[in-house]
């Protein structure tokens, strides 16, 4: 191994070591953005205060993400002599100054909060992590170090295998790299699937220098935040990653583009790469190999099309982020014209496993098509948000039931959207697909960078594709026509139906109009109507039960329902009539009413009058429809 | 919050590290914001002499981004979370309610700079959902009718 990164990490690991074996009990506060939502700084501070107050000799430090973002906050505890850790979960602000009391000071445990034992023989009703329904099955590869490590301490990343990938690209050539991650068959997290080996080899083989890297960490669709937990969980293996890559392309400089709305990945991102250049491990001369790299942590502005890679570079560049058309490809003209590689985040995290293990074990963690393991978010109508690594191959119900805890008390799975606002959507009855490539293919979708949402009964499939619409619409950069007139008249047609005025031929148009958008420039607009089209295929009787007899099935569309009095003589009455916005609750000398005219159908009043209020389909009977609509 | 805007020599100096043709911009950009809450308007003449660009290139760029501001923020900035899981637990009744109640659309502030709603990204927090941000803070596991508590309490500046 290269001498100096040897000393390097065997320095990182005679520090970790000596800092588990100082036999203090130790207490890691998760503080990721999940967590912080839930009142983890409070929960950190108050933990601090109380065993200060105390004199409790603890050490109270951080860590990143374990996943179980439904229960955050998280906290590990690892006793004194270090035989055991167990992972606690809701210890909420409220709750922790009692925690500590218990766990540090009384030196018990807590078992209504524990979630599982981390390390060490396992008690009565605590599991071990292995065996948590949540874990099990689960590969954690990539998130091996997320909740274990302080993101902000580069020792710990170092001490744990860290930058022995790294140490082992700089023993190949750089063909031989390329080589060794075109084998193990890694294709690009952002949803596209095409094999980052190859990718490198572009950037190897083109002539023209400079030649740089970006990683993109724009993940800006709505529902994923796998990228933001690595990030925030474990920065280092993204640049060792990037490290890797440089080594393999002969890039001297790159780029981390992370959105704006990912402030403490940004921080965390920036102190990671001051730490490494610290090091001596990104500047000039990387430990004495003679490879140079820098590396820029750039924060977005607010835009979705910068995690398209020509907008993204066309941001950096310093322009109004839109794309442009390929080719040339970004191995030919990328940043400022010239040769740039762009891969994912989880793309460039996976290569430093690839080169620390080899490509076979990389690639044997399960036989399916799809090589290596994925990390997914679940979010949506269920009762356990949380992030995932697994195999490709699962199905999307185990995903659901097993790791989602299934669908929320009162709800029924309607469908689910397998990655992002232009994946598309898919009903209940294909829960049973694999997560893998090829079957979204098929459907003219696509399984997309790994945030899966289920929505249930309550939620009105012309809404959804309002919303997912919408949402393209306005981040459609604006460069060309058919993208951003495409979608304008889309959701101008969709709102119309949803206001209770679609007409038969409605259908015909949107459907058109899923033909049209695929000649967009980019692919912001040639998927911006996936879901309209998968829709239509889907839950086509939606539309037609919305359009021809205004009644919404899913009983939201405000334009189809109405609200009504229930029970004149309830007695939450004025309680609803106070808290409507837009006093549509009146009490006139014939009692309790309604004025339609006034009601936005936002539901207030049912919230504090549940039975004072109902909802009824706007038009009892059926609108008779013209024979030939136009 | 409505100080005069910053002198040209105090904007000169803040952007004085930034070069041209290095991908500076949004840093730039970023910079001033993070200074003084919004990009005023000399900022984006003093950016462009900075980065050797026009100010229309520099003004063009920075308003293709939805998190620039150009105005001072208000007081009380809510952003309403647009996210999938926060729609699909009903927040864009929240959305609806929260327009009502404080007599503006999304993107809109009050006359007297007091408060203001956005429209806000998914981050991932969708434990929370359905959820606003009062300052960044998370105001999570929304009804519609705590939602026009807070806002009521917004408008009237309690």
């Amino acid at each position: 191994m290269n001498p100096a990164l040897q000393s390097l990490i065997a320095r990182a690991r005679d520090a970790y070591e000596g800092w588990l074996a100082n036999g203090r009990p130790k207490v890691n506060v998760c503080i990721d953005t999940s967590s912080l939502a839930r009142g983890a700084d409070e929960t950190l501070r108050i933990i601090r205060e109380t065993a200060a107050r105390e004199g409790i000799d603890a050490d109270i430090g951080i860590t990143g993400s374990w996943g179980f973002c439904w229960l955050e906050p998280t906290v590990t505890v690892r006793t004194a002599a270090g035989t055991r850790t167990i992972l606690y979960g809701n210890v909420t602000p409220d709750r922790a100054e009692e925690f500590v009391r218990r766990v540090l000071i009384a030196g018990e445990e807590f078992p209504e909060l524990a979630i599982a034992v981390v390390d060490g023989v396992s008690s009565e009703g605590i599991v071990p992590l292995a065996e948590h329904p949540f874990m099990r099955g689960q590969v954690r590869r990539l998130m091996a170090n997320c909740g274990v490590i302080d993101p902000e301490n580069i020792d710990h990343y170092l001490a744990r295998g860290g930058y022995e990938g790294f140490a082992r690209a700089l023993e190949l050539t750089p063909e031989e790299i390329i080589k060794e991650v075109l084998d193990s068959g890694l294709g690009g997290r952002g949803g596209g699937g095409f094999p980052t080996g190859r990718k490198w080899d572009f950037l190897r083989t083109a002539t023209a220098e400079p030649k740089y890297l970006v990683c993109n960490a724009d993940e800006g669709d709505p529902g994923a935040w796998v990228n933001r937990v690595l990030m925030e969980s474990d920065p280092q293996l993204i640049i060792e990653g990037m490290l890797i890559a440089a080594k393999a392309t002969g890039a001297r400089e790159g780029y981390v583009y992370i959105r704006y709305e990912y402030p403490l990945a940004f921080q965390r991102m920036k102190t990671a790469v001051a730490q490494a250049y610290e090091r001596g491990l990104l500047g000039t001369n990387i430990c004495g190999s003679g490879l140079d790299f820098d590396l820029i942590v750039f924060r977005g502005a607010g835009s979705y099309v910068c995690g398209e890679e020509t907008g993204l570079m066309s941001s950096i560049d310093g322009y109004r982020g839109m794309p442009r058309i390929k080719p040339p490809f970004p191995a030919q003209a990328g940043l400022w014209n010239k040769p740039t590689n762009v891969n994912n985040v989880e793309s460039y995290a996976n290569a430093p496993l690839i080169l620390r293990h080899g490509a076979a074990w990389w690639s044997s963690v399960s036989d399916a098509k799809d090589k290596g393991t994925k990390m997914f978010t679940l979010s949506g109508a269920i009762k356990q948000m949380g992030c995932i690594e697994i195999p490709f191959g699962y199905t999307v119900r185990q995903l659901l039931e097993q790791y989602g805890g299934g669908m929320r008390d009162g709800s029924v799975l309607k469908g689910f959207q397998p990655g992002g606002p232009l994946s598309g959507i898919l009903p209940a009855s294909e829960i049973d697909l694999p997560v893998a490539l090829d079957p979204y293919r098929e459907r003219g979708m696509f399984l997309g960078s790994g945030g899966i949402i289920f929505f249930d009964q309550h939620t009105s499939v012309v809404d959804l594709c309002t919303y997912f619409v919408g949402f393209a619409e306005d981040e459609s950069c604006g460069r060309c026509t058919t993208c951003h007139g495409g979608t304008q008249r889309a959701v101008e047609i969709l709102r119309r139906m949803a206001a209770g005025g679609g007409r038969e031929s409605d259908l015909d148009k949107l459907e058109e109009l899923t033909r049209t958008l695929v000649w967009s420039n980019c692919l912001h607009g040639q998927f911006a109507l996936t879901t309209v089209k998968l829709a239509l295929r889907y839950f086509r009787d939606e539309f037609e039960t919305v359009i021809r007899e205004k009644r919404d099935p899913a009983g939201v569309l405000a334009g189809l329902i109405r609200y009504e009095i229930a029970n004149p003589s309830d007695p939450g009455l004025p309680d609803a009539a106070e808290i409507c916005p837009t006093n549509a609750i009146v009490e006139t000398h014939q009692g309790w009413t309604v004025v339609d005219e006034l009601c936005i159908r936002c539901g207030a009043c049912r919230e504090v009058a549940p039975n004072a209020l109902k909802v009824t389909d706007r038009f009892a009977e059926p609108v008779p429809q013209p024979a030939a609509a136009g | 919050m409505a100080a005069a805007e910053p002198s040209l020599e105090e904007l000169r100096q803040l952007v004085a590290e930034f070069r041209p043709n290095r991908g500076h911009l949004l840093p730039a950009l970023h910079k001033v914001q993070d200074t003084y809450g919004y990009i005023p308007r000399r900022a984006i003449e003093v950016i462009a002499r900075q980065l050797n660009t026009t100010p229309a290139l520099v003004f063009g760029a920075m308003s293709f981004y939805s998190e620039f501001r150009q105005h001072p923020p208000a007081q009380t900035e809510i952003a309403w979370c647009s996210g999938p899981t926060c729609r699909i637990l009903g927040g864009d009744r929240i959305r609806e309610a929260l327009e009502y109640t404080l007599g503006l659309p999304l993107g809109g502030h009050s006359d007297d700079g007091r408060y203001a709603l956005h429209l806000g990204q998914c981050n991932g927090t969708c434990s929370e959902a359905p959820q606003v941000w009062v300052n960044g803070k998370v105001v999570g596991k929304l009804t519609v009718a705590e939602a026009i508590r807070l806002a009521r309490r917004i408008r009237e500046g309690a």
